[in-house]
């Protein structure tokens, strides 16, 4: 049975949107037991008010919490108790399987790198993230490209992005069930010697890797057009590309708002047009994504959005299942020797 | 006496018993609960159980699900886990096990028989006389719960008094109204008044009524229903149960209900632990959810933490002394989970009086938008 720790504590809604989200999350996955931690008192009185099944929901309990807006470094240093690190605690120990947080993302980061070890071969973990293409993509006609890094590192070298390419793969094999997913690294410009050395190097590296489908480079441009599934880049570049990616999908429905009031030609425009609206707001909803993955660590973490509701956390939780059910950790370092070995052999070693 | 007399009678009485054997293999005719026989010692206490999602794992939710129920061998039917372990433990004691379900008489023989596969032998078995209801035109009571089981549980009582009753029914139906009603009838805390009414808001023909009224007037009085299990196969939330009070425990599983026997000192640790073997063995549960199962009574308060203790104490005894051998790693998680609530304590009950009536009406309205959903 996979054994998911839920951060009960962590995100606007929690407790009570996290623990109702692992309370739907008990009766639909019938091989995963859920682990909430947090405050005992407070999740033991919200339990009995939720359909669940009792015995796959476990509480353990945990003294304090980070809040939202705290610095990962202080809480870990001033909260050893607080239920992010508990919860990477547990696993650590061997009483746990996958981590899912909704929880300040630094302080999930930090504790997962203070307690957790890398994956043989990988040396640094990457956040990724989604984006809506144009492009639908596996046996689930995934409307989303994966992108990483976006933001748990700064910089990255080549051997950083060699492993973001292998990690990001495994998991687009896996969650949006595509057997082979288009790897592109971000770059300004396609040819192979544009950008820096790291993407250089790491261009070198990823075109000789075969279990890859590595395509090259993409630009900017090319990221919600869906030319490639997984988006390969420095936590510092993703955190940006993600940030600008979000505030022109604000800009835009701020303009049509503006529109909506101004003219009533473009309101009658709009509503010829609100179910259109409608299905893009179906397609983009985070909330049935799940959430983001922290790649790189022994075991899966999902970072869920911090305005996660029930629905979000319980899709985030089968998101976890899932990557326990396909061993992702497993793929990624099998692949990641695969590389390294290649890499040896060939003696291309950036 | 002439021949011919001694023919006629003799064909008459064959007839008789013919009829009468049709009429109880068509169901019509179901005998009486056998009651006491006569002259033995009356029970120490008595185990109700209803059949249908509290012992069996039944799917009545559609057209389909009770065809499918109907014409089911005897072998496809499945208990829930722990289900005949639990009752296999009473028995040893010597306790009476009564059931009583809402299952047509139509199902006697496949229910025996699967009873009897699972070995559990029972004393009285009540089934419902749907058919007799059909050609009375009684169709009201095809669904309803309260004017059948109710008078068929003091009707019980009455053939077989004890001094102490546990019942065990599910959360698809009325049980827990039910349940809490006989009980506060049997504890003389609800008025033949009361009941009067709580049978009217129950749509109750007013026959039956009568019937149910001089039942409740003759039922041997005393605080004899010590606890009350709801099995909770659709998995309704338990706070819903909350306001029956800490007689009644809303249990996901039959370990839990184990568990609290043992805390009422009806089963020994060692019961206790074999009927969480028993759901071991059918891979339907892990070590880990039965754990869970325990600290779920503890968070809800159903189960005290020193009594958590003493079983664990106990079982890591038996381990050691190779009564468990093998099952450590079960001691162990058990231990874990209490640890892992730190001692948080649990709500504390508010035991108020039942205003049945209300109970009755709520349930009636939420029945009908259950089947407006189509859900039942």
């Amino acid at each position: 049975m996979h054994r998911i720790v839920v951060d009960a504590m962590g995100g606007d809604h929690a407790p009570e949107q996290i623990v109702e989200g692992a309370a739907a999350a008990s009766l639909a996955l019938r091989g995963a037991e859920i682990i909430l931690v947090g405050d005992a008192a407070v999740l033991g009185r919200l339990l009995p008010r939720m359909r669940h099944d009792g015995s796959r929901v476990r509480v353990h309990h945990a003294g304090s919490y980070v809040d939202m807006d705290e610095k990962p470094g202080d809480a870990l240093q001033n909260k050893p108790d607080a239920s992010i690190f508990v919860c990477a605690d547990l696993i650590a120990a061997g009483q746990g399987d996958a981590l899912v947080s909704a929880g300040n993302t630094g302080a999930s980061v930090l504790a997962c790198a203070k307690k957790w070890k890398l994956l043989p071969g990988i040396r640094r973990a990457a956040l990724a993230s989604v984006y809506p293409t144009e492009l639908r993509r596996g046996e689930k006609n995934d409307p989303f490209s994966l992108i990483l890094d976006v933001g748990a590192t700064i910089d990255a070298s080549a051997e950083d992005l060699v492993g973001f390419a292998v990690m990001g793969s495994a998991y687009a094999r896996l969650v949006s069930k595509n057997p082979r997913p288009r790897v592109a690294l971000l770059s300004n410009g396609a040819e192979a010697g544009k950008g820096p050395a790291a993407v250089v190097q790491a261009h070198a590296i990823l075109s000789t890797a075969s279990d890859l489908n590595f395509i090259g480079n993409i630009e900017g441009l090319d990221i919600p057009r869906g030319v490639a599934d997984v988006v390969v880049t420095s936590g510092f570049v993703g955190n940006v590309v993600l940030k600008m990616l979000e505030g022109v999908s604000e800009t835009v429905t701020r303009l049509a708002r503006y529109a909506h009031k101004e003219k009533l030609v473009w309101r009658i425009g709009l509503s010829a047009l609100s179910s259109a609206i409608d299905q893009l707001k179906m397609v983009t909803d985070w909330q049935q994504y799940g959430g983001a993955p922290l790649l790189g660590f022994e075991h899966p973490f999902i970072k869920a959005h911090g305005r996660s509701n029930a629905r979000a956390i319980t899709n985030a939780i089968k998101v976890a299942n899932k990557a326990l059910a396909g061993n992702l950790c497993g793929n990624i370092a099998r692949t990641m020797a695969e590389v390294e070995d290649r890499q040896t052999r060939g003696g291309s070693t950036p | 006496m002439s021949i011919a007399r001694l023919l006629f009678e003799q064909a008459t009485r064959k007839t008789t018993a013919m009829a009468k054997r049709m009429g109880e293999q068509i169901g019509l005719l179901e005998p009486p609960p056998p009651g006491l026989p006569f002259g033995s010692a009356p029970p120490r206490h008595v185990f109700r159980w209803d059949l249908d999602k509290t012992y069996l794992r039944t799917e009545f939710d559609s057209v389909r699900d009770l065809v499918k129920s109907a014409i089911e061998t005897a072998a496809d039917k499945q208990a829930f886990p722990g289900a005949s372990a639990l009752l296999r433990s009473l028995q040893q004691e010597g306790h009476r096990i009564c059931i009583v379900s809402g299952s047509p008489t139509q199902m006697r023989q496949v229910l025996a028989a699967k009873l009897a596969l699972d070995g559990v032998a029972y004393d009285e078995f009540v089934l419902k006389n749907n058919l007799r209801n059909i050609l009375r035109g009684r169709f009201r009571s095809l669904r309803a719960q309260i004017p059948y089981k109710l008078p068929a549980m003091l009707e019980s009582r009455i053939g077989a008094t004890a001094p102490a009753e546990t019942l065990f029914g599910d959360d698809a139906e009325a049980d827990a109204i039910i349940y809490c009603l006989y009980a506060d009838i049997v504890a003389e805390r609800v008025t033949l008044q009361e009941l009067e009414r709580v049978l009217a808001a129950a749509r109750t023909y007013d026959d039956d009524a009568q019937r149910v009224l001089d039942l409740a007037r003759r039922v041997p009085k005393g605080p004899a229903v010590r606890r009350m299990f709801i099995h909770l196969d659709r998995r309704s939330p338990p706070m819903g149960f909350r306001k029956f009070g800490q007689r009644l425990v809303p249990v996901y599983n039959y370990f839990q209900s184990a568990l609290v026997l043992f805390t009422d000192g009806v089963l020994t640790a060692r019961q206790v632990l074999f009927v969480a073997l028993d759901m071991l063995d059918t891979k339907q549960f892990e070590v880990s959810t039965l754990a869970n199962s325990m600290q779920d009574l503890l968070r809800r308060g159903r189960l005290a933490p020193q009594i958590a203790e003493q079983l664990v104490s106990e079982a890591e005894t038996a381990v050691a002394g190779g009564a468990l051998a093998g099952r450590g790693h079960m001691v162990a998680e058990f231990r874990t989970s209490i640890a892992a609530l730190a001692g948080t304590p649990s709500q504390p009950f508010e035991n108020t009086a039942l205003d049945y009536v209300r109970l009755v009406d709520e349930e009636h309205a939420s029945r009908k938008q259950r089947r407006k959903q189509g859900l039942s």
